[in-house]
């Protein structure tokens, strides 16, 4: 718990179980693996540059900062506030993430002066319309799989996760290469009830900051439809110590210091 | 010379016969390679603007051609939106989603009931009847390919349109927005059945398309990689519906499933229709002369050039195509004429010569010039359809050519050495005598020709006046003839097709889809000067009361820019703005730093028992905030006093707020924002949307447009619905309704409109929205559905957009561009109609200069071109007056009328001139014309007429409308012949004659 990270938009949630040679079982790799992604430090900050793209070549950009704040239990909180373009400034999302329940989220439009509500849905649906799931940025509950440790090189862990409810998710099971040294999932690969590849989270870039092994570069692609969104982070602070009152509707209207 | 051929023929029949077996086989070897092709797209050539357009439109939203499936229940109150019929279609779509090729190549689904585990079911779609199942085996059709070479499936899953997998927002509890799909899973009760037919109901984006305004009826929209998919992709459907009982009715169609179901039913068609007319063809010569030794050297004929044609077709590497496939159908009739000819003269004179091998010298001799026209005509109008635009249109012609003249040739070698070897004198002999009394003036149809030759002597005014009557109404009719087509409409009424076509535009905004774009003429162009207007006034209505000083450093800053950046582009112009925004910065100077420090202290603040007198002491400690703000603030806030915790930290920060808010600097952000959106974020570009779809929706073929503009305001409204509270009075409620509907609207900045677009891009069907939008935004794709596939309907619509943007100029200036399967066939029809009549009147004056070439006279050239002109403008005549379309196969008809008609005034014409000489009266000719000649002529045009004829029966329109008029044609161009010829010719004897006489 003492991790951190601000790696929410790494997606890959690996988990994955298996006992090898570090005598590592592979609930515990997926376990570490997912507080180096998520848990990284009490609380942390990140600018994101995130880059949508299509097969046609056609590039969008978004630019926001992200603020994570640790709770009780694996609970987290985050706050995302919208730079660029220049439409959607200052346009805010608010998320309160639970372990084993549904999450809460709200959403600021100022152009609108509106602040809504969304009622908690499918987590695996795209976050603000690029390649990466919402459950990419908060991360996939680890008990919601089954995970096998397919093998282990010098370097990674490769494990298989399957879903325990396969009705509820688009995949029929997904593969995660974990980093032997740091725990990151490297990469991951989803397959399509047909077993045909068809979507990849991948870690291009790792960094250690403050201690904590950090996804700078993250990339999703969708291999079906041929889009990919790039996540390029900057700035990147653990240990901030934000407030617990910073995660409430009132900061969706007048934004924290922290994110301006 | 001219009986090189036959005497060749005659003298070494066998090496005739040899060497076209040979030939045949080498062109009937190139069969197995044939490749079919369907798709009436192809009517256009691959790099035809419209096509190219229509192919980028698809690829830059995404868009597929649609398998529609339309699920209608009249019997149930609730209509479709009843649990069974919802739990079928969600199982349907989830069967659709689940497809997979199985092992062995057959696809696969699995079944997922509500009750009981799921299970895979291998489906075969092979058909029941051999007769089917060899004919899928003869054209390479294979009905269980649904998947492409790497084994994924022809169905687009991600795209497919059902309840079950498109988005809704909707209200939920607590104020909250739920972003899911429309029926995420089946309603167990009437009560959800009821909720999921409401929100149906109360999105534009749905109602009329994916579910019917009468509530009867559901669209279930299958996207499929290529059109040649549909035809199995349908049958598909068919099988995983077939249990689903009579109260819940399936009807599949859609532009893709009528083409592609043509194609295959047009193979049927031709494995039918050319063997029938060839069988026609057979029992007609029997009847006329009676020896079958003799008519199967005709069917030979025949059956060689269809065979060599084809042959040369496949070789060639040509597609058969809806046109080439009648390719067969064209040539039997027209390649038996020429032996007709010869065999019943042959007959008529055997009697004379007594020899084979003379009678066959002496009729060949003289029917050589007649035969040698008859079939350049033919070829030449056939050969002009090489002209058209339309490359399959081409191809049929000039391959029809092909044939004619390979059947000429046939008829010139092929007939004689068949005599030779196959005929016995001694049958010869008996038909001979037989015939003989024949020619005599006995038979009724003799008396008949003989009254008819006398009528047309005697009564030539009449005949002219009847004519020159009959061509003044057939060129008022042809004034009449409408241009228009429908590739539904090629299948008969009873078609499930036409049915499903029927029953669905009934329910729904209509099945036909055309796609009208809008995009800026000149994007990127941005005139500065225009905009540091608007920022200016814009600035005096904001700042110029409270800030009058700051407000004239802004604009004489604004002002230097302006000048500095005139005419920029579109990155200079984000330069202006970032060094517009610092000057303003500079200019807000302190007094913003200080209020916006003093909002954020607030902001912190722990409300729990924050109280007026805990406020002050705050902001009192704070540091880096002016001292005149804190006063200001703690001054407007005594009125205040009674509030406590967060309602008063509310005031606080709304008096900083105000205060902070008067900033340059975000005015030139939110300024920037609104002057250098998208082109479709603009409030003032997307009402404009909004007019046009509502234009559109004057147009009564237009059931329906969807555009990205009615998924905005749908997401505002749901963005700013506010409930109103349980316990509000009537008057309250009424309010929040009204306020509600308000918001039912584009939203009236860009900074808006950008953002609720945001929340469209984020809905759980990921990129549905750009199907209708670009994901720059700056252009948008309207999509209309229309009730009818009718090219005038497409027309009209199309014109009626027209009108509108020269009435309503829009706010940018704007191209439209239409695509869609609809707007195509507008576009090869029009190019088929101008091709056909260039080749008509081209043609035409090719054939006129060959008849005074072979008549050696102007005036019979002009006279042999009498009946044909006449024929023509009749049947058009004809087709406007009863109000036939002038569509495909009605086009084709008017090169061919030419070169089939011409042949009997040929062959009259030519009669006539040697009757003339031998008897130098012509009386006494036109007397002699209407024995053996007329006769000759009669036999031929019955021929050909009732050849076509199986057509008839068809079960696809187009090769009903062949048969139809072709032997309309015929017969009236043979009336034509045997009663304005003489006419013409009585009138004009003394210059038609003056040589003779």
């Amino acid at each position: 718990m003492k991790k951190t990270m601000i790696s929410m938009m790494v997606v890959v949630l690996g988990i994955c179980s298996g006992v090898f040679a570090q005598e590592l079982s592979v609930e515990e790799i997926v376990k570490k693996a997912n507080e180096a992604s998520y848990y990284a430090g009490k609380d942390g900050k990140a600018d994101v540059k995130m880059t949508i793209s299509d097969s046609k070549g056609s590039a969008r950009t978004r630019e926001f900062t992200i603020l994570r704040r640790d709770g009780d239990g694996g609970d987290q909180n985050f706050y995302v506030y919208f730079k660029a373009p220049a439409d959607v400034r200052k346009m805010a999302f608010l998320v309160w993430k639970h372990v084993g329940k549904a999450d809460g989220r709200w959403l600021w439009l100022p152009a609108l002066n509106l602040n809504k509500r969304i009622a908690p849905g499918d987590k695996r649906t795209s976050f603000v319309g690029s390649d990466f799931l919402y459950e990419d940025v908060s991360g996939r509950g680890i008990d919601l799989d089954k995970h096998e440790l397919l093998a282990s090189s010098d370097t990674h862990y490769k494990i298989k996760s399957v879903p325990k409810d396969s009705d509820t998710v688009e995949f029929s099971y997904y593969n995660v290469w974990v980093d032997k040294k740091t725990f990151i999932p490297q990469k991951a690969e989803y397959y399509d009830k047909n077993d045909k590849l068809y979507r990849r989270v991948e870690a291009v870039k790792v960094e250690v900051i403050q201690g904590y092994p950090t996804v700078m570069e993250a990339v999703a692609s969708d291999l079906k439809s041929g889009t990919s969104t790039v996540n390029v982070f900057s700035n990147v602070k653990y240990d901030i110590g934000l407030s617990e009152r910073i995660f409430t509707e009132r900061f969706l209207r007048r934004p924290p210091k922290e994110v301006r | 010379m001219k009986l090189a051929m036959t005497n060749f023929s005659i003298k070494h029949p066998w090496i005739v016969m040899l060497v076209i077996v040979v030939l045949t086989t080498v062109f009937a070897i190139q069969f197995p390679k044939v490749k079919f092709d369907n798709d009436p797209e192809n009517m256009l050539s691959q790099d035809e603007y419209v096509r190219v357009f229509h192919n980028q439109v698809k690829e830059k939203y995404s868009l597929y051609d649609f398998v529609i499936v339309g699920i209608v229940n009249e019997k149930h109150p609730d209509g479709v939106f009843n649990v069974e019929t919802l739990q079928r279609i969600h199982e349907l779509t989830y069967e659709l989603l689940s497809l997979k090729q199985g092992p062995d190549g057959k696809p696969v689904v699995t079944l997922t009931p509500r009750t009981g585990d799921k299970s895979e079911l291998t489906i075969d779609l092979t058909p029941e009847s051999s007769w089917s199942r060899s004919l899928n085996t003869a054209f390479k059709h294979d009905p269980n390919r649904l998947f492409d070479d790497e084994g994924n499936s022809a169905i687009i899953k991600r795209e497919i349109i059902s309840p079950s997998v498109v988005d809704s927002i909707k209200q939920s509890e607590l104020g909250s927005l739920k972003l899911e799909y429309l029926m995420e899973a089946p309603p167990a009760t009437r009560e959800e059945a009821l909720v999921l037919r409401d929100d149906a109901m109360d999105n534009p984006l749905y109602n009329g398309t994916l579910v019917s305004e009468d509530e009867k009826a559901i669209c279930v929209y299958i996207p499929i990689k290529s059109k040649t998919y549909s035809y199995n992709a349908a049958a598909l459907v068919g099988e995983l519906t077939k249990g689903w009982g009579s109260d819940d009715q399936v009807f599949i169609t859609g532009q893709p499933v009528a083409q592609d179901t043509f194609g295959v039913e047009m193979l049927v068609q031709m494995a039918t229709s050319a063997p029938l007319a060839g069988l026609v063809i057979f029992l007609l010569l029997l009847v006329f002369f009676r020896r079958l030794s003799l008519i199967i050297a005709p069917m030979i004929v025949a059956v060689i050039s269809v065979i060599a044609t084809m042959g040369l077709l496949i070789g060639l590497g040509f597609d058969v195509h809806i046109m080439s496939s009648m390719i067969a159908i064209f040539l039997m009739p027209i390649a038996v004429a020429d032996s007709v000819h010869i065999l019943s003269e042959f007959f008529d004179l055997y009697h004379r010569f007594n020899d084979k091998a003379k009678t066959l010298r002496h009729v060949v001799g003289h029917l050589f010039r007649p035969m040698l026209y008859t079939s350049l005509t033919t070829i030449a109008g056939f050969a002009s359809l090489g002209m058209t635009p339309i490359p399959p249109v081409r191809v049929f012609g000039l391959h029809v050519a092909f044939g004619v003249a390979l059947a000429w040739i046939l008829t010139m070698t092929l007939i004689p050495a068949y005599i030779m070897i196959a005929v016995p004198h001694k049958s010869l002999k008996a038909i001979g005598r037989k015939r003989s009394d024949d020619v005599s003036t006995h038979g009724l149809f003799s008396v008949v020709l003989a009254r008819l030759g006398s009528f047309s002597y005697h009564r030539w005014k009449l005949t002219l006046g009847v004519t020159v009557v009959v061509l003044m109404v057939s060129i008022y009719g042809i004034t009449r003839i409408q241009v228009n087509d429908n590739p539904v409409k090629w299948f008969t009424k009873t078609h499930p097709i036409r049915v499903a076509d029927v029953v669905l535009n009934n329910h729904f905004g209509g099945t036909y889809t055309a796609y009208l774009t809008l995009s800026a003429k000149r994007p990127d162009a941005h005139n500065c000067e225009e905009k540091a207007k608007v920022i200016s006034a814009e600035a005096e209505k904001r700042f110029r009361a409270v800030l009058p000083e700051a407000t004239d450093a802004f604009l004489i800053k604004l002002g230097e820019l302006a000048q500095l950046y005139r005419n920029v582009n579109s990155s200079d112009m984000k330069k202006c703005f970032v060094e517009l925004a610092n000057e303003a910065e500079k200019i807000d100077g302190e007094a913003t730093v200080s209020w916006n420090t003093l909002a954020d202290e607030i902001n912190y603040l722990d409300p729990e028992g924050l109280t007026y007198v805990s406020l002050e002491a705050s902001v009192h400690k704070l540091a880096g905030v002016k001292d005149e703000g804190k006063a200001v603030l703690l001054q407007r806030l005594a009125d205040f006093k009674g509030l406590t915790g967060d309602e008063l930290m509310d005031k606080a920060l709304a008096i900083s707020e105000e205060y902070a808010d008067l900033s340059f600097r975000e005015f030139v952000f939110e300024m920037e924002t609104e002057l250098t959106a998208p082109l479709f974020k603009q409030p003032e570009m997307l009402e404009y949307v909004k007019r046009l779809q509502e234009h559109l929706k004057d147009s009564a073929v237009v059931g329906k447009t969807s555009s990205a503009v009615d998924a905005l305001e749908k997401a505002s409204y749901e963005l700013n619905y506010v409930e109103p509270p349980a316990d509000a009075s009537e008057e309250e409620k009424l309010a929040y309704a009204t306020r509600n509907r308000a918001s039912w609207n584009v939203p009236d900045s860009s900074a808006a409109i950008g953002q609720v677009f945001t929340q469209l891009e984020g809905m759980k069907k990921k990129d549905s929205l750009f199907h209708l939008i670009t994901k720059d935004y700056q252009e948008v794709n309207i999509w209309v559905q229309l009730k009818s596939g009718d090219n005038v309907d497409m027309e009209a619509v199309v014109a009626g957009v027209e009108s509108f943007a020269s009435r309503e100029e829009s706010p940018v200036a704007v191209n439209m561009g239409w695509a869609g399967l609809t707007y195509l066939n507008v576009v090869w029809q029009d190019k088929m109609v101008r091709g056909m009549l260039s080749s008509l009147i081209s043609s035409f004056v090719v054939v006129l200069v060959m008849m005074m070439v072979l008549f050696r006279s102007p005036l019979y050239g002009f006279l042999a071109m009498i009946p044909l002109t006449v024929t023509i403008s009749f049947i058009y005549g004809l087709i406007g007056l009863v109000g036939k379309d002038y569509d495909m196969p009605v086009a084709i008809l008017s090169a061919l009328t030419l070169g089939l008609s011409v042949d009997f005034a040929i062959h009259f014409l030519e009669r006539v001139r040697e009757e003339q000489k031998k008897l130098g009266s012509w009386k006494d000719a036109c007397t002699e014309m209407f024995k053996e000649p007329a006769k000759a002529i009669s036999r031929n045009a019955v021929t050909i007429s009732v050849g076509f004829t199986p057509l008839l029966v068809a079960p696809l329109v187009p090769y009903k409308t062949v048969g139809f008029f072709l032997a309309a044609i015929m017969a009236v161009s043979w009336l034509a012949t045997l009663f304005i010829l003489p006419a013409m010719l009585t009138m004009l004897k003394a210059w038609a004659f003056k040589n003779d006489s």
